[in-house]
């Protein structure tokens, strides 16, 4: 059997390859991508933690998270499409109507 | 074990009366939004009307199952739902202020969607759903029903900053909300992932060791703090959900996403940012925190529980230092009023974060929930003077949000007198001069960070100096308001009732809370949560 250790690991990188990439992108689209990987990799830990000790508590909340998620989704890429028709671009460098 | 398993499917611990005031809730945003749907084009106008008044009534009868349950209730924390839902003094207090700023911003915001010829209905759907998600926050006992709050507010909201689909700054706004919203989000959620794993028990069983998978019951997560399996992944798990909240509530390294979103966003949408999600956020975060990772009267301090309490405690002072200081200092340079306020409603998050350190900070039952009522007090009373300050920016605004430069204030002060003495009695009440709520506000939360066993006298020292550097801002617009000349054409607005009603409401509201707090004090303490003393019993 695979070790915990090894799961958790592994959701820890790829949660910080999703913040990396939220911070790195300059890309709306990219960076939306980016925080979904965040998701997955809790997801991941939920059901790691779920499978490794028997309980189903984390695999309701890894329900419960797709399902925010998918909201999350629809509302996002709405947005994205307003910005998008306004301006043409999806570089976030550019949105810089309001700066400090 | 499974007997009892077996036993809560066939009767679960389910009691819908102590979730009336969010399902009414959610009930009529449900209706709001078929009204909506059924309203013709050529009625819209009208329709607006009508899914304004069904809210606020919504929202008055939510507020009426409130007063029903704090009359009912006990001064116990009762929980239902196996523990999701909490019933306590809290709870109770933080959703009044939720429905207080819900029905403020239906008010000031009533006249603004026909002005912008917005879709009036969608509009007053994501508010209430928004409200729904903010008591949610301030109703869970369980971390889940807390990110499903969170969740529920922040996606009606993103939706709300960028109302004004056609202006490129509400665009904005509402994408950089949207992406640090989520990231923030997802933060939170892996502390909880890591909490939830850290938690688990080792137990021995004939000789055979066997586990007790994790917990996200917030009371659990505090019994179990000296048994966790994994303490490191407790501390991490924490220090990410501290990230998360604070994102939320605006704290000092993670405010950089306020200024620009509170700027882009529709400025009645700015007040209720500003207002409410913050307030849900220090509710989620006091329950989390106070509840989930205590005061341990432990002697040594090599338990992880107490360990733990000391990390969060430390850190949050230093939050709060950092988030009055730079609030106060970036608004001093602010030439946009919008931003201005954005600057300082950090600063205040400042203010009352001093608040929840002083009830993190003592092990008295009393003087606990004396800082948590001093807490709430104090958002209401932020709550109460920003809308009211907010609701006179949307009038000088006027539509399509151009005039919200300093400048624009130049000189309105004699050709505006009402507004101008309003908006003036609200600046004052944000300086927190004695008689407006500000003052009472802070004079609360700094008695209760100075009535402690080892007082937080820096602490106290720096939010009173900060206070003074925020008079110069403030004063600055009052200033520019009565004692400067203006040489262009400006034609005073008209007041339209809804926003005079805000208006009025406001004020009263300043003065009430400013002379007679004693009152709102008193209905906002709570007896007690037992989780401390059972853990520190224990």
């Amino acid at each position: 059997m695979v070790p915990l250790s090894w799961y958790l690991i592994l959701s820890a990188v790829l949660f910080t390859i999703g913040a990396a990439g939220v911070l790195l992108k300059r890309n709306a689209i990219s960076m939306f991508m980016c925080i979904e990987l965040m998701l997955n990799a809790v997801n991941l830990t939920f059901v790691a933690f779920s499978s490794y000790f028997r309980d189903v508590t984390g695999q309701l909340f890894v329900f419960i998270v797709m399902t925010v998620a998918a909201a999350e989704a629809a509302v996002g890429l709405g947005i994205i499409i307003a910005i998008f028709r306004n301006r043409e671009s999806l570089d976030v460098d550019e949105a810089s109507v309001l700066k400090f | 074990m499974n007997s009892l398993l077996a036993l809560q499917a066939f009767s679960p611990d389910i009691n819908f009366a102590i979730i009336l005031p969010e399902l009414i809730l959610s009930v009529v945003g449900a209706l709001v939004m078929l009204i909506d749907a059924f309203t013709t084009r050529a009625d819209t106008g009208r329709g607006r009307w009508i899914t304004g008044s069904v809210s606020l009534l919504g929202l008055g009868a939510a507020a009426a199952a409130c007063v029903w349950l704090w009359v009912g209730s006990t001064n116990e924390t009762q929980g239902t739902f196996g523990g999701m839902i909490v019933l306590d003094r809290m709870r109770l207090s933080f959703t009044f202020v939720f429905l207080i700023v819900s029905a403020l911003t239906i008010l000031i915001s009533m006249v603004w969607v026909e002005w912008e010829n917005l879709p009036g209905g969608e509009f007053h759907a994501l508010l209430l759903f928004a409200t729904v998600g903010m008591m949610l926050m301030a109703s869970g006992g369980d971390l889940v029903i807390i990110f499903l709050g969170l969740e529920l507010l922040s996606i009606a909201t993103y939706v709300l900053a960028g109302f004004r689909r056609t202006d490129l700054r509400s665009n904005e706004s509402s994408l950089k909300y949207f992406i640090l919203g989520s990231f923030s989000s997802a933060f939170l959620l892996y502390g909880i992932a890591l909490v939830y794993g850290a938690t688990t028990q080792a137990v021995n069983v004939a000789g055979r060791t066997d586990f007790i998978a994790g917990t996200t019951n917030i009371r659990e997560i505090a019994a179990r703090l000296d048994t966790a399996l994994y303490p490191p992944l407790l501390f991490a798990g924490a220090a990410m959900m501290l990230v998360g909240f604070g994102f939320k509530i605006a704290t000092a390294p993670f405010h950089v996403w306020t200024p620009d979103v509170y700027e882009g966003a529709p400025t009645p949408v700015t007040a209720f940012m500003a207002a409410g999600p913050k307030a849900a956020g220090f509710a989620a975060f006091m329950r989390v925190f106070l509840i989930g990772f205590p005061f341990v009267t432990a002697t040594s301090l090599t338990l992880t529980s107490s360990q733990a309490h000391a990390a969060w405690l430390n850190t949050l002072y230093i939050l709060a230092i950092l988030t009055m200081t730079i609030g106060n200092v970036a608004a001093l340079v602010q030439s946009n009023v919008k931003r201005m306020l954005a600057y300082s409603s950090i600063a205040h998050a400042g203010y009352a974060l001093v608040g929840f350190i002083a009830a993190g900070a003592t092990d008295d039952a009393a003087q606990r929930n004396d800082a948590v009522a001093a807490v709430v007090f104090y958002l209401l009373a932020y709550s109460v003077m920003n809308l009211g300050a907010f609701a006179i920016v949307t009038l000088v605004a006027r539509s399509g949000d151009r005039r919200t430069e300093i400048e624009d204030y130049t000189g309105i002060g004699f050709r505006a007198p009402a507004l101008s003495f309003a908006l003036s009695i609200f600046l004052l009440s944000l300086i927190g001069v004695p008689l407006t709520a500000g003052f009472m506000g802070k004079i609360m939360v700094f008695r209760s960070a100075l009535n402690l066993r080892e007082p937080y006298y820096g602490l106290v020292v720096i939010g009173v100096l900060n206070s003074a550097v925020s008079v110069y801002y403030y004063l600055r617009l009052i200033v520019v308001m009565f004692f400067r000349e203006r040489t262009t054409e400006w034609n005073a607005p008209r007041v339209p009732a809804s926003i005079a009603v805000a208006l009025l409401l406001t004020i009263i509201g300043v003065f009430y809370l400013g002379v007679f707090p004693g009152q709102v004090l008193d209905a906002f303490q709570s007896e007690q949560p037992a989780a401390v003393n059972s853990v520190a019993g224990r």
